[in-house]
């Protein structure tokens, strides 16, 4: 080994991983082998460092060395070009003007590589800390802020239902206490919705995937609904009973929630829902069947964007528009859809599809 | 039950809750005390008797979880219902499993808050009934000396498994049962998260006593929490996370 080269790895030890290596690397590449100049490529960063004189194509050149695996030592220009390699994956380059055997120049493109594969793993356990710590603290405040609603709603339910059961009251003060009733409802619905979406954008960082028994899902989904479905029937089929996909527990959900809803709000008359799963190669299809208003086509297209509501009955029944926006964003971040078909003899059909991760599904 | 108005400790850090739970629960009869820390329901439960404690989960202090295992501590035939939030269902499982005996789900209606007291409150008057005496809920009847079940007196084929959770249930009918402590009291603490299996079994035990088990009256699912052998088949609130309003208002006016 050179003496360069051995003062080279000595001064190594000092470059500083959790600041960009690039700009300490070059220099000291430069001064410690007294060349006139030397510049690294850095493929993952796409950028370029350099140090000492170079000349305006240098950068265009240390990029060939990377795209085009150019190695090649010139005499007659001084020139070494070196393609930085991590096992077998080139990962930028390296370009020298001056003095160097071939073999340092080798040995030398080793250690930088082996310097930035470091770094960028050093990057990458931080960033992902970061997501980490980003997430918790959103959950604390989502969960204090549910908190904080649900004091003053709890108070204003637990008094307008007191107040009406204490009795004696006349039928203007009734209506009266019925309307905060209603009105603090909405209020808690409106904020329960909000809060959801809000936790489920931080699934934008990582679906938290598992294995999801999906009868069971739905069977709690319906006993968590009865309140909205007043008692209508519901019929459940599942074309296995075993049937599981391997997905996000909290989105698929809040999904089924939002459509099982929807069918109890916009069901007339006594009439059933249906749920139904089916398997497709590859995919689960979800569907949610009431029989109620139609909605139409033009709106069909626009129900499941954020805030929307069909006119037909955004005065008859209450809603935020959200629900529906959270259940398409949960299809989709597993590579899903969301669609309906609604008319006035075969009534509305919600769908989803998610599709069956391999390693996630049951046996038959 | 005496005709003394049964005393009720209110347990929350927030005034106002406590403010308008107290105000209607003394003019509908009950007798309410006030307490905005677990610290403070523990000194009142050493001095004073309770039929019944409302215990916030979330609390400054020592915490709803941590009064509730005092509080088991020093009564252990107290009822005590937790105040909860929706989307907090391991903190429900893991105040039954800790010797809650149900939870309210914030915001509730004071007709389903005086439901879940009376109906607590029932449970701990009765005296204990021995291990043979038959349980009679709506049209199911179990009769626990000859391991069986009738429906509307006819017998109802059990598998031991079936017979034992609905056992379980229906001696503890009105309650809310994790899917935990129902696994490890039938098949042992080793199976204690087997709940898929649990499922299975009773989707089959429903299919012999419902009359429609797609819509369960006796058998009832509290979503992600477990399940609850109701103690009124004809309707009420013990199968219901929380009412709507609509239907509060319609039922009682």
């Amino acid at each position: 080994m050179s003496e360069k080269l051995h003062a080279f790895i000595q001064q190594m030890t000092q470059v500083k991983l959790h600041l960009n290596p690039g700009e300490q690397l070059v220099s000291l590449i430069q001064s410690t082998f007294e060349l006139e100049a030397a510049a690294i490529y850095d493929a993952d960063m796409q950028k370029v460092y350099e140090a000492g004189e170079w000349f305006a194509e240098m950068e265009n050149i240390i990029r060939n060395v990377y795209f085009f695996e150019s190695v090649a030592d010139d005499p007659e220009t001084g020139m070494v070009r070196r393609v930085l390699r991590i096992g077998n994956l080139p990962v930028g380059a390296l370009l020298l003007r001056g003095e160097m055997d071939s073999q340092t120049s080798s040995s030398l493109a080793d250690l930088v590589a082996i310097t930035f594969d470091r770094y960028h793993s050093h990057a990458n356990v931080n960033r992902t800390e970061s997501a980490r710590q980003t997430e918790q603290m959103r959950t604390t405040v989502l969960d204090s802020l549910a908190h904080a609603y649900k004091t003053p709603l709890t108070a204003i339910r637990a008094a307008s239902t007191g107040l009406h059961a204490m009795g004696n009251l006349t039928s203007a003060q009734i209506q009266m206490v019925q309307l905060i009733d209603e009105q603090s409802g909405v209020l808690d619905e409106l904020t329960s919705r909000l809060l959801t979406t809000a936790r489920l954008e931080d699934h934008d960082l990582a679906l938290h995937k598992e294995r999801v028994f999906i009868l069971p899902l739905i069977e709690d989904v319906v006993a968590g609904c009865r309140a909205i479905l007043m008692g209508r029937r519901v019929n459940i089929c599942v074309s296995r009973e075993s049937l599981s996909i391997c997905c996000d527990r909290d989105l698929f959900l809040a999904l089924l929630t939002q459509y099982v809803e929807n069918a109890g709000k916009y069901s007339t008359g006594d009439s059933p829902i249906a749920i139904r799963v089916a398997e497709d190669p590859g995919e689960i299809i979800l569907s949610v069947h009431n029989f109620g208003p139609v909605i139409q086509p033009a709106d069909q297209e626009c129900v499941f964007d954020r805030f929307f509501r069909c006119a037909d009955t955004a005065g008859r029944v209450s809603g935020t528009g959200i629900g529906l926006s959270v259940a398409k964003q949960a299809a989709q971040a597993h590579g899903g859809d969301v669609w309906l078909t609604s008319d006035a003899t075969t009534g509305t059909t919600f769908f989803a599809s998610f599709p069956i991760d391999p390693k996630g599904t049951s046996e038959p | 039950m005496s005709s003394a108005p049964i005393r009720v400790l209110l347990v929350d850090d927030e005034s106002a809750i406590r403010r308008a739970l107290r105000i209607s629960l003394d003019e509908l009869g009950f007798e309410a005390v006030e307490a905005s820390r677990g610290e403070e329901a523990l000194l009142l439960v050493r001095s004073e008797s309770f039929d019944v404690v409302l215990l916030d989960i979330q609390m400054p202090g020592m915490g709803g979880m941590k009064t509730l295992v005092r509080l088991r501590a020093l009564a252990p035939r107290m009822p005590i219902l937790m105040l909860t939030v929706q989307d907090s269902e391991e903190h429900k499982v893991e105040a039954l499993e800790c010797g809650a005996d149900d939870y309210i789900t914030k915001p509730f209606s004071i007709r389903e808050c005086i439901a879940r007291i009376r109906s607590a409150v029932r449970r701990a008057q009765t005296p204990e009934r021995s291990e043979d005496a038959p349980v009679q809920i709506g049209e199911v009847q179990l009769l626990p000396a000859r391991r069986t079940v009738n429906k509307r007196g006819k017998p109802i084929h059990l598998t031991k498994k079936e017979y034992d959770i609905l056992h379980y249930l229906m001696t503890h009918a009105g309650r809310a049962v994790t899917y935990r402590s129902l696994l490890g009291s039938v098949w042992g603490a080793e199976y204690r998260d087997e709940v898929d299996y649990l499922r299975t079994f009773v989707r089959q035990l429903r299919k012999k006593i419902e009359d429609d088990p797609s819509n369960p009256r006796y058998l009832l699912t509290d979503p992600y929490v477990g399940y609850r052998f109701t103690e009124n088949p004809e309707g009420g609130v013990s199968g219901f996370s929380s009412i709507s309003t609509r239907q509060d208002f319609e039922s009682s006016s």
